[in-house]
């Protein structure tokens, strides 16, 4: 896949230039261009001056952060104590079914990426599906497809 | 200088903005927090926006409308509080919107099917204030949650906000440090380290640039109170900082919060953006020679950053690795400066302790455990949501009084506290004080106050695999007890919960928690055990159950457990067939069916769909 | 520098204040088993835990490495107790599990009374060779090198040092000084002919003009040069021969 490398100069120069913007350029990298390019790791290593290791390795550190791209939408499976006590293992278990993807995977077809996160705070609504930025509570595992069939 | 240059100018300014809103009209507080957002309240507010228009009635001047933070009664979301008639309305719909407007607002009348209504006594209750859940909660950290539309600087100065600035802003920077330690605050992330005593040493060690932190990676599973905090009342940890900073005499500040927070982050910069437009942040604060300013620094979804050495390193620019805390953070802390490290909560409580002295503070609370804290009351609890109240309540008030009990008539038996570095405790002790010291004791400890409800129905078994499976994906792996001993915890207990647990795996899962509580680098190694330790101490006897008998007591561990229907319950409607991913229920329609046990996977939707109550699991 | 005194196992020894314990133990003859930690290196120290002793301070005793604790006046270190023993031993054993296959590690597990760990010996995907991830060779290229061609990678049981989408790296020198320092031999580093390969990258070795051995990668001299503007001509001859 081409990698856009206008788009991830953009991103670096809109940012502070000090080494405490690394991690939220990393962060936009991701967001805009769902997941860290090989290309933008470079260009951020020669533009600060920090050796391409240190910031490869963060990207391997943060689970915000993917090394591969990430599907269209993204399903954070809540994983939070209150959410595992109501089930959440079985709504995961029901999507992975769903989707025909295992936890950390991507569909083929790149319509969706499921993740699961350790809380998000959102406990009284337990168990709790995240999609894109949309919160779903009191999900169960019958109705997960109909949680995720609105997400082209 | 912004707006605001001196201390008489912001009494003026508040007078300015209190002339122009009128408190007497009837104005709908509407919940904004994540979980009322999930349940709709959006559109809610939309909808009020569009009738009360429609009616050509003024927004601001016939009524008032706000979005607000959360009102911590989560369960009940939507949330619409009318005022000044304190009027509280649960799960509420769009379509019912003109009938609150109709009957609340023009009328002097009640929508009575959306009030709160007491599940045991049938009792409706009208007012805010009386609900069980608010009666006896003290709000002081989320005073002005839900009160307040979190993005306007205006509603917190109305509220007396920066008022406990000002009044900062003219005692000496060592009296603001002495209030803090009389007040004895101690810090709500977890440890309860003394804040004042922080403050002090940081004061007193030398250095030309010190810095403050909020920490805001609030990641304890079952805790939101800081999100909860960030999001409604911004101000209220500025300000708490802005003091702090005076206090020490530093002049950066960082916010860091957690990744999985984004409107925590937005609320924050607003905040801190029209703080710096009014002048209590930047050059000469209110006119004096105090400059601060504060950064806000976003995480990367890593729950040991928010270790305070690992969040230093990660705020850096860095791997978020802790690093052996031989010297302290307060004398080489962010940049090895002297730096004082605080979380959301105990920010928060700043203010209120200096515009009301540390005297006034030190009434709420224990004889250690000083004011009080909020928690975030969650599982299998009927009333789930934030509350707020004196440290040393007991767990059997907050389970029963303010959280109603526990939900479908079932039997209480632990509360874990303290997250992954904390322990379950048990009914037996369901009358323990919650404080700092009185948690540790029995094992666990207040960790920033997530307060986790569990029944018959939950597994202390699968409880601690849950968090040891946590804590091995958290793990930085910098050292060998935690990289290696989680995971080999991990082995045993996976094992233990499928039935192949062997004689002598306590005990080796409790020399594993020793290595780890003794020999680890960092909190989250060091306090990784308390949650096996604890379900190990209290619950034996579960543990003995899975590895002995190959038996789940409460019908959880997938692979010693069996789906069967009950043939007296079943009426043959066929729903649990249709549902069965796996396809394996059979029956006539009409006629009991049955389950072929050995292609079910246990997925649990036939229990879920059955509208009968008849399968069960065994 | 400040002189203070402290005492370990029993016995009154003086050290320059915040000098490390195990360096003053060293000092005094008393053996403290490590491996993760490296004079020369300055942030090396405190992962593996190997050398954890008991610190006791202003009433308080906790579990220290003592690779990194610094010395202070009124201090008391014991080396020996039972619970140091005990919590060594654990770790060990883990580490055991980790890496049958590293010398040091078994070596280490046997005088501390372990021949076979109680844990599935790592295999298959776990399978780390003899690496203890303690991060010793990053440590050495960033601070001694200057180079920062590695990095600790990952997190949790999958941390590792690596370079960038584990590819041959870019800046490598070939200087080998990561794979000197691992304290279990766990880097590969292959000279052959005038060939050395570390890190899935090959180098060409620069030969002595004396006694014709291939003694240092072209990259190295390169590196070096660039640096410190040294004439390249100092390198025609090898330490040996100069």
């Amino acid at each position: 896949m081409a990698v856009d490398i206008n788009k991830i100069d953009e991103i670096i120069s809109s940012h502070e230039r000090s080494e405490e913007s690394l991690l939220s350029i990393l962060q936009s990298f991701q967001r805009e261009l769902n997941y860290v390019p090989e290309e933008g790791i470079k260009r951020l290593s020669e533009s600060f001056g920090v050796p391409e290791s240190r910031i490869f390795a963060m990207a391997t550190f943060y689970k915000a952060l993917s090394l591969v791209p990430r599907g269209r939408h993204t399903i954070k499976v809540c994983m939070g104590t209150a959410c595992h006590l109501k089930g959440g293992g079985l709504i995961l278990e029901a999507i992975e079914r769903e989707l025909g993807v295992e936890r950390s995977g991507t569909t083929k077809d790149m319509r969706f990426s499921l993740e699961t996160v350790n809380c998000v705070g959102a406990c009284a609504m337990a168990p709790v599906v995240v999609v894109d930025n949309e919160y779903h509570g009191h999900a169960s595992p019958s109705n997960v497809h109909n949680i995720l069939k609105k997400y082209e | 200088m912004g707006a605001i240059s001196s201390f008489s100018d912001l009494d003026r300014y508040r007078e300015k903005i209190s002339s122009s809103t009128i408190e007497d009209i009837p104005r709908v507080l509407i919940c904004f927090g994540t979980g009322c957002q999930a349940n709709g309240s959006v559109k809610v507010a939309e909808e009020f926006e569009r009738i009360i228009k429609d009616k050509g009635l003024k927004i601001g001047v016939d009524v008032g409308l706000k979005s607000t933070g959360c009102h911590g009664y989560c369960e009940n979301g939507p949330l619409v509080a009318i005022k000044p008639k304190d009027i509280l309305y649960l799960r509420v719909k769009p379509k019912d919107v003109a009938e609150i407007v109709e009957k609340s607002i023009e009328g002097d009348d009640v929508v009575e099917r959306l009030l709160y209504k007491d599940v045991n006594t049938k009792e409706v209750i009208e007012k805010y204030q009386s609900i069980p859940f608010y009666k006896h909660q003290q709000r002081i950290a989320l005073r002005n949650i839900g009160e307040i539309d979190p993005t306007s600087i205006d509603d917190y100065i109305l509220r007396g906000g920066y008022s406990a600035l000002v009044k900062a802003l003219q005692m000496e920077p060592g009296e603001v440090v002495s209030e803090i330690e009389k007040s004895g605050l101690r810090g709500r992330g977890g440890g309860g380290f003394p804040a004042g005593r922080k403050w002090s040493s940081c004061r007193n060690t030398d250095g030309d640039v010190r810095y403050v932190i909020c920490n805001g990676d609030e990641g304890d599973p079952g805790a939101f109170m800081d999100r909860s905090t960030m999001e409604g009342d911004p101000h209220s940890i500025i300000e708490g900082m802005i003091i702090g900073a005076y206090a020490i005499g530093s002049n950066h500040g960082y916010i860091y919060v957690r990744d999985e927070y984004p409107l925590a982050i937005k609320n924050l910069q607003t905040a801190i953006d029209s703080a710096r437009e009014m002048g209590f942040l930047g050059r000469n604060i209110l006119g004096t020679d105090f400059d601060f300013d504060i950064k806000i620094s976003r995480g990367g979804g890593a729950f040991v950053c928010g270790e305070s050495s690992a969040l230093m390193r990660s705020i850096e620019g860095k791997v978020g690795e802790p690093r052996a805390k031989y010297i302290r953070s307060v004398e080489k802390g962010l940049y090895d400066k002297p730096t004082v490290l605080n979380n959301v909560e105990t920010w928060a409580n700043v203010p209120v302790i200096i515009k009301n002295g540390a005297e006034w503070y030190s009434q709420f609370g224990t004889e250690n455990s000083k004011g009080t804290k909020v928690f975030s009351l969650v599982g299998k609890v009927n009333n789930t949501g934030l509350v707020e109240v004196p440290m040393g309540i007991t767990i059997r008030e907050l389970v029963y009084d303010i959280g109603g009990g526990i939900p479908k008539g079932k039997k209480f038996k632990a509360v874990q506290t303290g997250g992954p570095s904390g322990g379950c405790i048990p009914e037996s002790l369901i009358d323990l004080q919650i404080d700092f010291d009185s948690l540790t004791e029995a094992g666990s400890m207040m960790g920033s106050g997530g307060i986790i409800v569990m029944d018959e129905d939950t597994c202390m078994v699968d409880v601690a695999k849950y968090f040891i499976s946590f804590l091995v994906e958290e793990s930085c792996g910098k050292c060998t007890p935690c990289r290696e001993g989680l995971r080999r915890m991990l082995e045993i207990l996976t094992d233990i919960t499928e039935g192949r647990g062997k004689e002598g795996d306590i005990e080796l899962l409790e020399e594993l928690c020793d290595v780890l509580k003794w020999g680890a680098l960092c909190g989250l190694g060091t306090s990784a055990a308390n949650p096996v330790l604890t379900t190990i101490r209290y619950f034996r006897d579960e543990y003995e159950a899975h590895i002995r008998d190959k038996k789940c007591p409460a019908g959880v561990c997938q692979a010693l457990i069996t789906y069967r229907i009950d043939p007296e319950k079943c009426t043959g409607c066929m729903v649990c067939a249709r549902k069965c991913p796996q396809q394996c229920i059979s029956g006539e329609k009409r006629m009991p069916h049955t389950i072929d046990t050995e292609r079910c996977i246990r997925c649990g939707i036939c229990k879920e769909v059955c509208p009968f109550d008849a399968v069960i699991v065994e | 520098m400040e002189k203070i005194k402290f005492i370990i196992d029993g016995k009154e020894v003086e050290a320059v204040k915040d000098q490390n314990v195990l360096e003053v133990a060293q000092e005094n003859g008393i053996y403290i088993p490590n491996l993760c930690s490296n004079p020369e290196v300055k942030s090396s120290g405190g992962s593996c835990r190997v050398c954890l002793v008991e610190a006791h301070q202003n009433g308080r005793m906790r579990l220290v490495t003592s690779c990194n604790y610094p010395v202070r006046e009124g201090l008391e270190v014991k080396t020996e107790t039972p619970l140091v023993k005990r919590i060594r031993k654990g770790i060990l054993e883990l580490m055991l599990a980790r890496v049958p296959d590293a010398e040091v590690v078994v070596e280490l597990a046997r005088e501390n009374g372990i021949e076979e760990p109680r844990f599935k010996k790592d295999e298959g995907d776990n399978y780390r060779y003899k690496c203890i991830a303690c991060g010793l060779c990053v440590q050495v290229c960033e601070e001694v090198v200057g180079v920062s061609a590695i990095a600790m990678l990952n997190r949790s049981y999958e941390k590792k040092p690596g370079t960038p989408y584990m590819k041959p790296s870019e800046v490598c020198i070939g200087c080998g000084a990561c794979a000197y320092a691992c304290p279990t031999g766990a880097i590969s580093i292959k000279d052959q002919g005038d060939t050395r390969k570390i890190w899935g990258k090959e180098f060409k070795m620069h030969t002595c003009s004396v006694c014709g051995k291939p003694y240092i990668p072209e990259a190295q001299i390169d590196w070096i040069v660039e640096t410190t503007g040294k004439d390249r001509s100092f390198f025609d001859k090898c330490p040996d021969c100069r």
